[in-house]
């Protein structure tokens, strides 16, 4: 049942507080909600506490038959790969109700958050493919009233925009889910790994494209990621943390729980194809933050290039690779939501996110010198500086993806330098120099008195960046939990693609001493690292 | 996060000509605008700056006549009384910052300017240094080895010890201005900007002529090194080199300003100078480098409270107090600047002679010219 709490506890906050029968203030409605989520938070802690680290397979898992007819089951399971990012949602909700602060409509606005809380948690843990759609498609309304009702001047513009690429996107996860089911001729929506064993090569490569260009939609990856730094442009501080934190790695998530393990072999065919994707949107996505003026679409752009290190390390699929693309989502789930609280507080105080306008927030006493050393902090952990978080999630990606694509790694690498090269130049124009005064239209200038930071504003980023180090310092705290899951994650896949497409050799790969032939053989499939992982 | 941004109502800075400041000056108006909470500003900031120029007088005297060619002088902040709890104080640093009395004095010792640094170029300051060098060199064999192989040294050290003295003696007198004013304003015997300006007049022109010496006592003799004879006192030879080189010339906030010559960054002739404080950009303050960050800092923890409470309510309270003062110094600063250029004014402000308005009138310009580029625009804001 605790799976199941983790839906309902959000959801119930939810309910109560959009249909509680006397007036509340803003206030009480903010309390209500923080309540709720940290009740989430405190049931995850105990997840996590009682999670079996040994056991690679899915854990609390609870069935409840639905819609038999329809193959529909409320099946939940929770693994290595889905407990960071369920524990990441539940950190992230709480914090952007906390700086959440007096909204209109205060009782929509936080009941769907709550609502995003509920469904995101329900699309990580849910172990049947109807029932993942139902969660995936749960989060998108919440989602595109928090951006059309509470977002920016072009807000309309924006939430149209994501709700249209969105919708795409599931269209195609729906079609390739109900494909799948149609083909395998179980009639049952379960998530099983086995499921497309019987498929043929063209049939598991069309169903997993329609599934990775559904997923790539919501990553994004180049070139379909044009309706993000959009979204995040219009989108509220709190809205933007749990987009860039969390909401995008139900796409990365996606591509692994239902791309790599469920097709395997289609997967590993074109997994070179795969990694050049990801070296375009990788080198794509940081090229373009360098030219951004605005400094929220520069994090949005940085998204779009960070996440292509999650493709490029999945396209690998080695244990360690795998292992790579959780520590990944985690990492940058903490960075960019890091990142964009930050530009947030500054947005706050300046009134702009202008990088042609702002100058020296560093100013030690009228400027914003501790949300300015932090974000130095959070440009260091994004540009992979080693001692924080993302210098071990890129190492691991890069380690795990460099044998077997080598020039994609090193080119993805390249993108890992041009981070260090936009934030370096947002931070040098936003927060070094001269604190800016404003022309006042006859030739001299107007000195600006930002208003007062509290520590209100200050604390989930201390928190963000306290979590950053300790995981970059000892990143054992975090692999721990998904190391047996991500490692077991790979050889099942490749003894299930080569049950396909060389059912001869499939014996030989469990042996630690690879036999000399087996490259010859399989050369493009079986990656080195994993067979020497591969437990007999 | 969705609160309105309470960005502060802007104000442009208003621009007058100096021939508009002059004709203020001469209608019995101040450079810095009357209002209440400048005054308050003005005041307040001159009470905490009296108390931090006291003890800085004190440790100024105190090294030129204690540390006299005491070559590595690390007790020179100590004013003669080393306690643990002092020394305790000093290394955690929340103490008054000396360091900033040493500054200026080597600013103004830098730019020279008056009787002061003629003198000690002369033949007589030698004739008068000589003795108190031997006499130490005799104690000190150190001392006497570096007075043979470098014999210009310990003269230079002198000459600095004198403008410890110099600008001690000047800071003593300006000190007591400054608390005397405070309390009249405390008992509501000023209310007005030109009221203040008066009354630092009247202080300066009341000591204009107080002789400015230095003697030290070695072994028991006493050694004089600026004689009374020289003639210095304090408003030519001190006040007028200590305006000029500090409100006017300073130098540029370290860290900001190349002093390379091939930059092209800093004037050439010295004279040009503008980086005083009457010119400075109080923003900086609290960053890294000496001059204005550190007398912020000591003046804050003597803030009276009608500052602190006109503090306490602007946009970012005590977080950028560092930064209001050093507004407020500002401000008041430009009351002593006027004090002192109504305290030299050739002729009285209301005379009635028109060659000597006219006279009067080219004095003021004089000095409003070089205020051209000064923040006086930006002090004129309400």
């Amino acid at each position: 049942m605790i799976l199941s709490a983790l839906i309902l506890i959000p959801l119930v906050g939810a309910l109560l507080i959009s249909l509680w029968p006397t007036s509340l203030s803003t206030t009480y409605v903010r309390r209500g909600a923080l309540v709720t989520l940290a009740v989430n938070l405190v049931v995850t802690v105990y997840l996590i506490t009682q999670f079996d680290i040994a056991n690679p397979g899915f854990q609390f898992v609870e069935r409840l038959d639905w819609i038999e007819a329809l193959g529909l089951s409320y099946a939940l399971g929770v693994d290595g790969v889905a407990l960071p990012l369920v524990a990441i949602n539940s950190l992230l909700c709480f914090v952007s109700v906390y700086i959440s602060a007096a909204v209109k409509r205060p009782r929509l606005y936080y009941s769907m958050l709550l609502l995003i809380a509920s469904a995101v948690a329900g699309a990580f843990l849910a172990q049947n493919l109807l029932l993942f759609f139902l969660f995936y498609e749960l989060e998108l309304i919440p989602l595109y009233l928090l951006i059309a009702i509470w977002g920016g001047a072009r807000r309309g513009y924006a939430a149209t925009k994501f709700l249209i690429y969105t919708a795409f996107s599931g269209i195609l996860i729906l079609g390739a889910f109900l494909g799948l089911a149609l083909l395998s001729d179980t009639g049952s929506f379960d998530y099983n790994p086995a499921l497309a064993q019987g498929l043929t090569m063209f049939q598991q490569t069309l169903l997993m494209g329609c599934l990775l260009i559904g997923f790539g939609i919501k990553i994004p990856l180049v070139p379909f990621h044009t309706w993000l730094p959009d979204a995040h442009v219009e989108a509220s501080t709190p809205l933007s943390v749990l987009l860039a934190g969390v909401l995008l790695k139900l796409g990365t998530y996606g591509i692994l729980r239902f791309c790599v393990g469920l097709f395997p072999a289609a997967w590993l065919d074109i997994s070179g194809l795969l990694a050049w994707w990801a070296v375009v949107s990788v080198l794509y996505g940081s090229l373009a933050a360098i030219a951004q003026t605005d400094m929220k679409k520069m994090v949005a752009y940085s998204s779009v290039g960070h996440m292509g290190y999650i493709l490029l390390a999945a396209s690998a699929a080695t244990p360690l690779s795998i292992l790579g693309t959780v520590m990944q989502m985690v990492s940058h789930g903490l960075i960019s939501a890091l990142m964009f609280l930050l530009v947030g507080v500054v947005y706050k105080k300046t009134g702009t996110r202008d990088l042609t306008i702002l100058r020296g927030l560093l100013a030690p006493e009228r400027g914003l010198p501790f949300i300015g050393s932090l974000m130095v902090l959070g440009a260091m952990a994004s540009a992979g500086i080693p001692g924080m978080v993302g210098f071990i999630s890129e190492f691991i990606v890069f380690r795990g993806s460099f044998e077997s694509h080598a020039p994609q790694t090193l080119l993805c690498m390249v993108g890992s330098g041009l981070t260090a090269v936009y934030f370096l130049l947002m931070i040098n124009r936003v927060f070094f120099g001269r604190l800016t005064a404003a022309d006042d239209g006859v030739g001299g200038s107007i000195e600006i008195t930002l208003p007062k930071v509290s520590w209100r504003d200050r604390g989930p980023a201390i928190a963000l960046v306290l979590t950053i180090f300790a995981f970059g310092l000892q990143p054992e705290w975090m692999t721990r939990w998904i190391e047996s899951t991500t490692t077991a994650f790979v050889p099942q896949a490749i003894r299930a693609a080569t049950l396909v497409s060389q059912p001869a050799q499939t014996t030989k790969l469990a042996f630690k001493n690879v036999p000399k032939d087996i490259p010859e053989i399989a050369p493009e499939i079986i990656p080195k690292t994993a067979l020497e992982i591969t437990p007999s | 996060m969705t609160t309105t941004p309470s960005i502060p109502q802007l104000q442009p800075v208003p621009v007058y000509s100096p021939a508009e400041y002059v004709e203020r000056l001469l209608s019995g108006g101040t450079l810095l605008p009357n209002t209440d909470e400048n005054l308050k500003e003005v005041v307040g900031v001159l009470k905490a700056y009296g108390v931090v120029l006291d003890a800085y007088a004190i440790n100024l005297q105190y090294i030129a006549n204690h540390q006299f060619l005491n070559l590595v002088p690390i007790l020179k902040y100590f004013d003669g009384k080393v306690t643990p709890q002092k020394v305790a104080k000093h290394i955690w640093h929340d103490r008054i910052n000396y360091e900033y009395a040493e500054y200026v004095m080597r600013t103004m010792m830098w730019h020279g300017g008056g009787g002061l640094d003629a003198y000690l170029d002369s033949d007589d300051f030698w004739a008068c240094c000589s003795p108190a060098i031997q006499a130490k060199s005799r104690l000190n064999p150190i001392l006497f080895v570096f007075n043979k192989i470098f014999p210009e040294y310990l003269p230079e050290q002198v000459r600095q010890l004198a403008y410890y003295s110099g600008l001690g003696q000047f800071w003593r007198v300006m000190s007591d201005i400054f608390i005397d004013l405070a309390d009249c304003y405390e008992q509501k015997k000023i209310e007005s900007v030109d009221q203040v300006v008066e009354f630092i007049k009247a202080g300066l022109v009341a000591d204009a002529t107080k002789p400015i010496t230095y003697s030290v006592t070695i072994s028991g003799t006493s050694y004089d090194i600026i004689p009374a004879s020289v003639g210095l006192t304090f408003l030519p030879d001190t006040a007028v080199p200590y305006v000029e080189s500090i409100f006017f010339r300073g130098t540029p906030f370290f860290g900001t300003v190349s002093y390379n010559a091939q930059a092209h960054q800093i004037p050439i002739d010295q004279a040009h100078f503008g980086y005083g404080a009457l010119f400075a950009d109080p923003l900086p303050i609290g960053g890294a480098g000496i001059p204005p960050t550190l007398l912020m800092q000591d003046m804050r923890h003597y803030v009276p409270d009608y500052l602190e409470r006109l503090y306490d309510n602007s946009v970012r309270g005590q977080d950028d107090v560092r930064v209001q003062l050093s507004q407020s110094f500002q401000k008041s600063m430009f009351c002593v600047t006027e004090a002192a250029v109504r305290g030299l004014m050739p002729y009285p402000s209301d005379t009635e002679d028109p060659k000597e308005r006219v006279l009067n009138r080219d004095y003021l310009s004089g000095w409003l010219k070089r205020l051209a580029e000064s923040r006086l625009n930006v002090v004129q804001r309400a």
